[in-house]
């Protein structure tokens, strides 16, 4: 025992230890940078990126302008507007504004949505220039922001 | 003067002992270049193995795989101000960086890269070499005391001890490589050329010469060329965790990179003595025990396969590359590069040329190994602590060297020493 510890000192042991994990590291598989432009970071289901107003198959809103994910809102971001239809006495939407400057992507307004409609979407890539154009209107909530698209 | 100047590429020794003055300007102009080349290449291989060490990928950006970045880096350092402190001696701040590039550079002078590719051949070529690079001390300690800092100061204290002290063990060692040239044929040299032929008579590497002795000689001189050139985990002058830079925090710039350029030579010059003395320097690998022409040819072809291949690597990599429009250049820029070191590969298969490319190759290979070392050196091991340093310095490697001298002595004359005994 004694003997062999000596001889690992002697030999430099630990030294040559270190030097074989530095050199197996090289191996190119153990990579985990991502190259972010070129390669996209895979998203998990639950991710929670730009909201989105979600239409049914036939292209009707599912909002029913209730406003509860304004009232379960923290911050207090959403604006629900919405007039009663005369013939069906039902509330129709009329606009929807969601200010993605205060947002936090807590989900809450997701969670309180009863038809599903609002939906926490997996866009990430919304960084801007400056504080005009945080605010999205109904349209932008239904189509998407255009933003810059990058050629693959 | 041109029956002068073409009459020497018949030549079979250096144009220093040629007396030929232009070509020796020409070589020195050669050397000069290609070492800048090997440390702007360095520059890259560095931070490209250190990251891949480390699980990342290093420079990606500026140019394929990120070629071009020493390039960028150069750009940037011209670009910057040079800043000299209020307070500094103004004169040998100035002087200190040029000193240690001048001494750096001036080691390979004698460096052989093979049999006549050398600047000169000094019949005291190995104690130049030592000698020179040793001044190097005196910029380091100059940079620190003149930029009237105290992290300069400090770190150029620390080093100054550390480079002395390793110096000695350095020495010991180069000691007992001298004595083994004059094993077999009883004519010792110190020239490094005469080094190397002597390895090539006595059909070894110095390294396996008597056997166990000359690997240690090898093993302690390669710590001790780490601790010299103050590259981790030696690098006490420049730790940045206790001294910001050492003795270059104050230099900036041009000035900075001056020191950088020195550090990465010397780290050249000393990789080239550990080459010269141990590894057979521009030797190719069994050169007797695989003699005769056909050997001698297939080993001919190794440098221009080696860059063939490095040109495949470029195309294997192209290949590998997303296909988009922002990446064209970079794409091209590779399959260029590629095709480059290919035709240079085929250029060194000519006939004519291999001939005499192979010494520089096979004395690069080597250089470049002694390299790679450095930058695993530096992943791996943490930084020791001042005292440590010193006492590996003294209390060990010292006695070893000391040992190894004394080992090969008695080993030379055991024959004289039985006779001795016998009588």
């Amino acid at each position: 025992m004694k003997v062999g510890e000596f001889l690992k000192k002697i030999f430099l042991f630990d030294l040559f230890k270190g030097l074989s994990v530095t050199f197996r590291h090289q191996n190119p598989n153990d990579l985990v940078t991502e190259q972010y432009p070129l390669e996209r970071p895979k998203i998990s289901e639950r991710f929670r990126g730009v909201p989105r107003l979600v239409k049914d198959e036939n292209g009707n809103d599912l909002c029913t302008a209730c406003g509860a994910c304004a009232l379960a809102c923290p911050e207090k971001l959403i604006k629900v507007g919405s007039e009663r239809n005369p013939e069906t006495k039902k509330k129709v939407l009329t606009e929807f504004d969601f200010d993605m400057g205060r947002c936090m992507f807590c989900g809450l307004c997701e969670e309180a949505c009863l038809t599903d409609a609002l939906d926490l979407s997996k866009d990430y890539e919304i960084a801007l220039y400056s504080r005009e154009g945080t605010e999205l209107n109904r349209s932008q909530l239904e189509n998407g922001v255009p933003g810059k698209v990058y050629e693959k | 003067m041109i029956h002068n100047f073409l009459g020497y590429l018949h030549s079979s020794v250096t144009p220093g002992e040629a007396g030929n003055y232009l070509w020796v300007t020409i070589y020195v102009l050669l050397v000069f270049a290609g070492i800048s080349v090997g440390v702007i290449f360095m520059n890259w291989f560095e931070r490209k193995v250190m990251a891949h060490m480390q699980v990342r990928l290093g420079p990606m950006r500026v140019g394929p795989v990120g070629l071009l970045q020493p390039v960028a880096d150069a750009l940037k350092l011209i670009l910057k101000e040079d800043l000299v402190p209020a307070n500094a001696d103004k004169l040998v701040f100035w002087f200190a960086p040029v000193c240690v590039v001048m001494t750096a550079f001036c080691s390979f002078i004698v460096v052989p890269f093979g049999r006549t590719h050398a600047i000169t051949d000094m019949n005291i070529g190995v104690l130049f070499m030592l000698g020179v690079s040793s001044l190097g001390v005196l910029g380091v300690i100059m940079a620190g005391w003149a930029s009237n800092s105290n992290y300069s100061l400090m770190g150029s204290l620390r080093s100054g001890a550390q480079m002395v002290s390793y110096e000695i063990a350095m020495s010991m060692t180069v000691v007992s490589a001298v004595m083994l040239t004059s094993r077999a044929t009883g004519t010792g040299t110190m020239s490094m050329i005469g080094i190397v032929q002597a390895q090539l008579q006595q059909h070894t590497w110095f390294a396996f010469s008597v056997f166990p002795v000359g690997l240690i000689a090898l093993v302690v001189f390669s710590i001790a060329m780490v601790a010299e050139t103050n590259r981790a985990p030696f690098d006490l002058p420049e730790a940045e965790s206790e001294l910001v830079a050492g003795f270059m925090t104050e230099y900036s710039g041009f000035r900075w990179s001056l020191f950088f350029l020195a550090e990465y030579t010397s780290m050249m010059g000393v990789s080239a003595i550990a080459t010269t003395l141990w590894l057979g320097g521009w030797l190719r690998p069994f050169p007797n025990l695989l003699g005769g022409h056909t050997w001698d040819t297939a080993f001919s072809l190794v440098p221009g396969l080696t860059f063939l291949l490095l040109g495949a690597l470029c195309f294997f990599r192209v290949t590998s590359m997303p296909r988009i429009k922002a990446m064209r250049p970079e794409v091209m820029g590779l399959a260029g590069f590629g095709a480059f070191l290919g035709l240079l590969g085929l250029f060194m298969m000519l006939p004519g040329v291999r001939v005499r490319i192979q010494d520089i190759y096979w004395f690069a290979v080597k250089i470049g190994l002694f390299m790679y070392m450095y930058i695993w050196y530096r992943t791996t091991f943490p930084r020791y602590r001042f005292d440590q340093l010193m006492k590996i310095g003294w209390k060990v490697l010292l006695p070893i060297s000391i040992g190894v001298v004394v080992l090969t002595a008695l080993i030379g004359v055991r024959q004289e020493l039985f006779a001795l005994v016998w009588r």
